[in-house]
């Protein structure tokens, strides 16, 4: 608050005075009373109220200079009635009270929505348990008639587990640090288990996978990672050419950081795609030509990659393949953010 | 005449399961595949019943009516030393953490893959009942020694490669019944070796010659358009 706003809010009573003392004069004036004693009047006038109005004025700009602080310190601006100290001014309580109710009300309001989003999640997460059951045994049902029939129902059934394990982790995005165990991993562990899990695909499509270059450790949770990199290899199964697919993974490790690569020689993705395909619901060209894409599935893998604190990054070139890579940092760095 | 080391004690599972059609469906599952399935249905007195089996393993739900798994893990295991496997549809970290510290020897999570629960399967009973049993292999007159990867036939012995152990130990398995190509592929896979369509002619061709050379003429015979078989 500077001192010329101070007085332009009270432009109306300086004014007020003004005349009043103008008027005080004039009276004076044609009393014949002499001009000491009108200096005097002004002294008598103004000394007081001057003197009222600069003790007022410095009270205040302490007053919002301590909310301003305050207000600069906290990351959560609607504690502010919470934190700062109560005003002793008539006009300053009332606002004081009127924060803290709008506060109170706003707090039940987010509270209510709270609470939805918590009930819709914890159905979820119920659901997903529930449709579990009947997936686990169609699937042994499967397993128990082998025949053709059975082996492309097979098919279809882990499309639909794999849809609802994105509709579980999507709802788990928001919550990762809730729902993780950081454990050392072998990196070639957790790629054959994907590999296994998408093998009928790389058969019937006949894609040839090399692991070969698959090595390290690193400190991360199991399950998010497993996602992650199922979403990955199974964006490069979707979009690889029948029959001469062939998918490299491979690790690199630098001083700071593993590196590891998925590499395909797939349709690869346009120029103009390439930058927006970790944007939710961006489908892009290949989505439309080939299908059965969501735009989910990119987005999450950058969203929980980055919750996870590994870098992801893809590159492409098309008609000729698409490289993505996941980059876990290394050492003292990492562990001390 | 057909034997094989292992046989005289079929291992006896348990399934305790609430779904009915998991129930079934898991039962014959592990009869398909040579182990002697038993699935209870009556929680009344689950513990009790599930102890008196006798079992070599025990496949274990959590989610049941009466008391929950972890209940009957904890008890059984006041018991019994008796492998128990929990399989249940919930999949966060501390549900497995809690399943180990009550004494599960395994955690797998559904819907699994059958495979995948097999080779668990196969790797308890392994380790419970010593290295031996399981290790050789033994199909007429061939001998399959898994845990040094040769083959003896009639006292003479080659080496097999690991992924010429592997089919050799998938149509063993299903010795006398048609293998898909798919259902090789699939248990390779399974089996971590990531073969692709060639390799896998390459391999069981270079399998039959080393067969063929020590002497044993009638082996892995091809079916045109069904698969291979070890009649």
């Amino acid at each position: 608050m500077k001192i010329s706003d101070y007085i332009r809010d009270r432009t109306l009573f300086l004014l007020i005075n003004f005349i009043l003392y103008i008027l005080v004069c004039v009276a004076l004036f044609l009393t014949k009373i002499g001009s000491s004693i009108i200096l005097l009047t002004f002294c008598i006038w103004f000394f007081p109220l001057m003197t009222y109005m600069l003790i007022e004025f410095v009270k205040q700009k302490l007053l919002y200079n301590e909310i301003n602080s305050i207000m600069n310190n906290l990351d959560r601006k609607f504690l502010l009635p919470e934190v700062m100290k109560k005003p002793n001014s008539v006009e300053g309580m009332l606002l004081y009270e009127v924060l803290s109710d709008a506060n109170k009300d706003m707090h039940e309001h987010v509270k209510s929505y709270q609470l939805l989003e918590k009930e819709y999640k914890e159905y979820i997460e119920t659901w997903v348990h529930e449709i579990k059951t009947p997936i686990a045994s169609t699937r042994l049902i499967i397993e128990n008639n082998q025949n053709s029939v059975t082996q492309n129902i097979k098919e279809e059934i882990k499309k639909i587990e794999e849809y609802i394990e994105q509709v579980l982790f999507y709802s788990r995005s928001n919550h990762v640090s809730k729902d993780y165990m950081i454990k050392e991993l072998s990196l070639e562990e957790v790629v054959k288990n994907v590999v296994k899990r998408n093998s009928r695909d790389f058969i019937r499509k006949g894609i040839s996978v090399d692991l070969e270059d698959v090595n390290g450790s690193v400190y991360s949770d199991a399950k998010w990672l497993e996602f992650i990199l199922n979403q990955l290899i199974g964006n490069a199964i979707k979009y690889s050419h029948e029959r001469n697919g062939k998918m490299t993974i491979s690790t690199i490790r630098h001083e700071q950081n593993i590196v590891l690569t998925i590499e395909d020689n797939g349709i690869g993705i346009s120029d103009k795609d390439i930058n927006r395909v970790f944007e939710k619901g961006f489908t892009g060209e290949n989505g439309r030509k080939y299908g059965g894409s969501t735009g989910i599935g990119l987005y999450l893998c950058k969203k929980l990659s980055e919750q996870l604190g590994i870098g992801l990054t893809l590159t492409s070139e098309y008609g000729v393949g698409t490289k993505a890579s996941l980059i876990f940092p290394l050492g003292s760095t990492y562990i001390l953010s | 005449m057909e034997k094989y080391i292992g046989s005289e004690l079929m291992s006896k599972i348990v399934i305790i399961e609430d779904t009915e059609k998991i129930r079934d469906e898991l039962k014959t599952f592990l009869i398909r595949y040579g182990y002697e399935a038993v699935a209870l249905t009556d929680f009344e007195n689950i513990i009790q019943d599930a102890l008196n089996e006798e079992a070599k393993l025990i496949l274990l739900d959590i989610n049941l009516p009466i008391v929950d798994g972890y209940y009957i893990c904890r008890e059984i295991r006041k018991q019994s030393v008796v492998p128990i496997i929990v399989v249940t549809s919930r999949d966060n970290e501390m549900d497995e953490l809690m399943s180990m510290n009550l004494g599960a020897d395994d955690f797998v999570t559904k819907p699994y893959n059958t495979q995948i629960l097999l080779a668990r399967i196969e790797s308890i009973l392994r380790r419970v009942e010593g290295t031996n049993n399981r290790d050789i292999l033994v199909y007429h007159d061939l001998k399959l020694n898994l845990s040094n990867g040769s083959v003896t036939y009639k006292g003479q012995t080659a080496e097999l490669t690991k992924n010429e152990i592997k089919i050799l130990s998938c149509l063993y398995k299903n010795k006398g019944k048609i293998v898909s190509r798919d259902l090789l592929m699939d248990f390779m896979w399974n089996a971590d070796a990531f073969v692709d369509d060639n390799n896998l002619s390459v391999n069981v061709t270079r399998l039959r010659k080393k067969l063929d050379s020590l002497g044993m003429t009638n082996n892995i015979e091809t079916r045109r358009g069904l698969g291979y078989i070890l009649p």
